[in-house]
């Protein structure tokens, strides 16, 4: 090959510059060579951080004795709609146990086994549906959690909100109250928004 | 009714050691933006199948080609000890040039000779995340060559593969092959992999059940780095580096009698690759991916030998725009320099090129009835040095009758571009002496420089149904026309050559000469039978009609059936079983071509986990008969027959 000719120098050239680019690119993207290593709050996502708040739901609530066939009955919680957790909240429970409970996670098929979980979490895929279903578990001991805009007003418990990236909460006593539910105070401090309290 | 979820019995992860936060600490953490949760499987309007981690470790199967044999309706023939032909929807040859494939994002369809080596493929089956198969189009995101299907290989992030695994094997076909990985956290956010592999491989039997020479080896290390940067920045850093000589029993036309002489070769081929990608999010329905990689390839075959390197940039930006409007967009652009050399078989008339490719693409996902209604529009502009410019739109119409049910249609168009052999190589295809007063005449096929894209346009309806949730049917048919399809005729007048001794020289070239419709459908269906016994089956049905030679009709089975079992037992055992059936191919194009009959293949594998971090197995493969033959001798490489294999395995995790 003739190395003078333009066609070659063009090539060589187009060669070096991609190899160049590459590289340049592959070196910025090491860690250090950037800013620092970011905080120090683990990286999770939103519905891994949902998925958290579900197991302190269990620790943080009490069920009236009767929510319970026995003493070792465990906590159950139910999915109602889309499931984005993945098996996520799976791996956040196993082996978890509160006051001798463990906790068992169900994905809800049919309205009669509404009755049969502890925490009933109502994804946004049901967000037509929210006051139909509500209204069917309202006098129940079940803790309604949701993620939807008028998951309180249409008579659900806690309510995930989004700000900032953040999962936030928001509580109705009121609606806690109609299905005996008892929620610790230490739950009611960290949540953005407490209605009906007395 | 109540369905039970399944428990993880996977090691501990981050994601646990973070059920200690406090509710304090849960109110303040910054959520990650950057998607994991991709669409479900079931709500994909296109024949969509996955291989999943726990397919993999139940399979015993040990190559990627290999656990392709799961996917409904994939043709996946094996030729040799360490060569496989692999397919969709028809057109099966030794490099699938109809068939795109990426592993991690990072495109290993070559474009030398348009296929995959699937030989020189390979990753720690263990630290497979899935692989994800999409048969019929797939160009209006992927681009050229993603015409019958897309292969889309994708291993674990580091965080998920922390801690050591070691993983041996041995057996009568295997000889010992081991991978090692190790993953380990640099800082609270960044966490790393680096693995070594080794895999030795006996040769395989000729029809008469005497050992053939296409023994292989392979040594591959690589690392992947994952740095969760920000709560909206994943930043990857991963790269690889192989080397392997592959037994290959050759044939080669000669100018003397037989007029053909076998030989055997040992492939020699090495390469590496680096890919970084960064993932943005700007909320949590805006993400913008930047992507590249360099990738290096050098093979020193009987028939390919040189170096082919790309240099490959991607940018995407997913966004929703309004309540109803999902978008993805992007930009590439592909620099691929290539160095070919001449070998005993192929001549180059231009030996390098400096292609490039550039490329866009646009997709929206109109939402048009909430939750049951979605079209999805789409194209690919691409430009390459071959063909200019090449448009590649798809429509995507998916109804969600109710939670149970989905039908989805497409219309879409794809090209495959030329090669760089049907450009520019030529070889010897031939010989034979017509009568013995005459010259030998020795066959020439010659690239063309004129040579265009094969195009297509695909009609495709499918049906998904869970009619309980334990059981699942998804049906995928497709109607779909090829035009300007890849041919081989007659050129110019012969002409005489003088050495090595004197002789005739028919001229051959590559045209486009050929068109023609396939037609078929792909059955699969997933049935949890207890809490214990899981089956799963598929059937594919093919049709081809090719105009004017209708012999490459033969190349792909009309029929396959397979059936896989994967049973629980109690003290920690697993029982494993598998049965393929595929048709017969005809090949009757070519004298040098043996038809292959159907055949039935029966796996069976007994797992034993006496630790939760131990597993040992023993596999029985191909347990049916001696040996068998499963693709036909291509123009140069000599088939071989798979014989019955029994290996052992142990994994080990710490």
């Amino acid at each position: 090959m003739d190395k003078f000719s333009p066609d070659w120098m063009n090539s060589k050239a187009k060669h070096l510059l991609a190899k160049l680019a590459v590289l340049l690119v592959l070196v910025a993207l090491l860690p250090g060579a950037g800013r620092g290593i970011g905080g120090e709050s683990p990286a999770l996502t939103e519905y891994q951080v949902k998925a958290l708040f579900l197991l302190n739901f269990a620790k943080y609530v009490d069920w009236p004795a009767e929510a319970f066939a026995e003493d070792t009955t465990p906590i159950t919680i139910g999915l109602l709609g889309e499931n984005k957790f993945g098996d996520d909240l799976t791996r956040a429970v196993a082996g978890k146990s509160f006051g001798g409970r463990s906790i068992v996670i169900r994905q809800i098929v049919r309205e009669e086994d509404w009755g049969k979980c502890h925490i009933l979490f109502i994804s946004a895929s049901e967000k037509q549906h929210l006051a139909e279903i509500l209204v069917k578990v309202k006098t129940m001991p079940i803790l309604t959690v949701g993620e939807s805009e008028q998951f309180i007003q249409r008579g659900g418990i806690i309510n995930f909100m989004k700000k900032e990236g953040k999962v936030r909460l928001e509580i109705e006593l009121l609606a806690a109250r109609q299905a005996r539910l008892q929620i610790s105070s230490k739950l009611l401090g960290v949540a953005d928004l407490v209605h009906g309290k007395q | 009714m109540v369905q039970g979820a399944q428990a993880g019995a996977s090691a501990p992860t981050p994601f646990q050691d973070a059920t200690d936060l406090t509710l304090d600490q849960l109110v303040n953490i910054q959520v990650t933006s950057v998607s994991k949760k991709e669409t479900p499987l079931n709500q994909s309007p296109a024949a969509i199948a996955v291989i999943t981690q726990e397919d993999i470790r139940r399979s015993g199967l040990t190559s990627i080609p290999e656990l392709l044999r799961m996917v409904p309706g994939l043709d996946v023939a094996q030729v040799n000890a360490s060569e496989w032909a692999v397919s969709a929807r028809g057109f099966n040859s030794q490099f699938g040039n109809k068939l795109q494939v990426l592993v991690d994002g990072r495109s290993i369809y070559n474009p030398v000779f348009a296929g995959v080596r699937w030989n020189v493929q390979d990753v720690v089956l263990e630290d497979l995340e899935r692989i994800e198969v999409i048969r019929g189009p797939g160009a209006s995101l992927w681009g050229a060559n993603a015409v019958n299907g897309v292969i889309n290989i994708i291993t674990k992030s580091a965080r998920e593969t922390q801690g050591l695994l070691v993983s041996s094997s041995l057996g009568t076909e295997q000889q010992p092959t081991t991978s090692l990985r190790y993953g380990g956290q640099l800082a609270t956010n960044v966490f790393y992999r680096v693995y070594v592999k080794y895999v030795n491989h006996d040769g395989f039997v000729d029809a008469m059940g005497n050992e053939t020479p296409d023994k292989w080896n392979a040594l591959r290390g690589g690392m992947r780095l994952d740095w969760e940067a920000t709560s909206g920045d994943l930043l990857t850093l991963q790269g690889d580096y192989f080397k392997g000589d592959f037994g290959q029993a050759t044939q080669i036309p000669i100018l003397t009698p037989p007029f053909s002489t076998n030989f055997t070769a040992v492939n020699d081929n090495r390469g590496g690759n680096v890919l970084g990608r960064w993932t943005h999010g700007f909320s949590e329905d805006s993400v913008l991916t930047l992507q590249m990689y360099y990738d290096h390839n050098v093979a020193n075959e009987a028939d390919l030998q040189g170096i082919s390197d790309v240099y490959d940039f991607d940018l995407q930006h997913k966004f929703g725009w309004g309540e109803r409007q999902a978008i993805v967009w992007g930009l590439g652009y592909r620099y691929l320099p290539t160095d070919n050399s001449p070998s005993s078989f192929l001549n180059w008339n231009r030996r390098t090129r400096n292609d490039q490719l550039y490329s866009a693409f646009v997709q929206d996902d109109v939402t048009l009835v909430e939750g049951r209604l979605h079209l999805v529009l789409g194209s690919k502009i691409e430009h390459n040095d071959y063909t200019g410019f090449e448009f590649q739109p798809s429509g995507r119409l998916l109804w969600t009758p109710s939670e149970q049910q989905t039908v989805w249609t497409a219309v879409s168009r794809a090209v495959r571009t030329p090669s760089e052999l049907e450009r520019d190589g030529q070889f010897n295809a031939a010989a034979f002496q017509p009568s013995p007063a005459s010259p030998p005449v020795l066959v020439r096929l010659f690239g063309d420089p004129d040579f265009r894209s094969e195009k297509i346009l695909s009609y495709e309806l499918g049906y998904r149904v869970e009619p309980t949730p334990r059981l699942s049917f998804d049906l995928a048919t497709f109607y779909t026309v090829y035009d300007s399809l890849g041919s081989i005729q007659p050129a110019d007048s012969p002409f005489f050559e003088a050495v090595p001794t004197p002789h005739l020289v028919v001229p051959e070239t590559f045209q486009n000469g050929q068109s023609g419709e396939t037609y078929g459908a792909e059955l699969s269906a997933q049935w949890l039978v207890t809490d214990r016994l899981r089956l799963a089956g598929s059937y594919g049905w093919l049709r081809m009609q090719l105009r004017p030679d209708p012999a490459a009709e033969g190349d792909s089975p009309q029929q396959q059936f397979q059936i896989r079992s994967y049973l629980d037992l109690p003290h920690n055992l697993e029982l494993n079983g598998a049965v393929y059936f595929v048709d017969q191919i005809n090949a009757p194009s070519s004298t040098i071509r043996i038809p292959v009959p159907s055949y039935v293949r029966l796996d069976l594998g007994v797992a034993w986990h006496p630790l939760k971090t131990l597993e040992i197995g023993v596999w029985g493969q191909n347990l049916l008969s001696n040996h068998h033959p499963e693709f036909p001798n291509t123009r140069t490489t000599l088939q071989t027959e798979i014989p019955r294999g029994v290996y052992g395995k142990i994994t080990w995790r710490f």
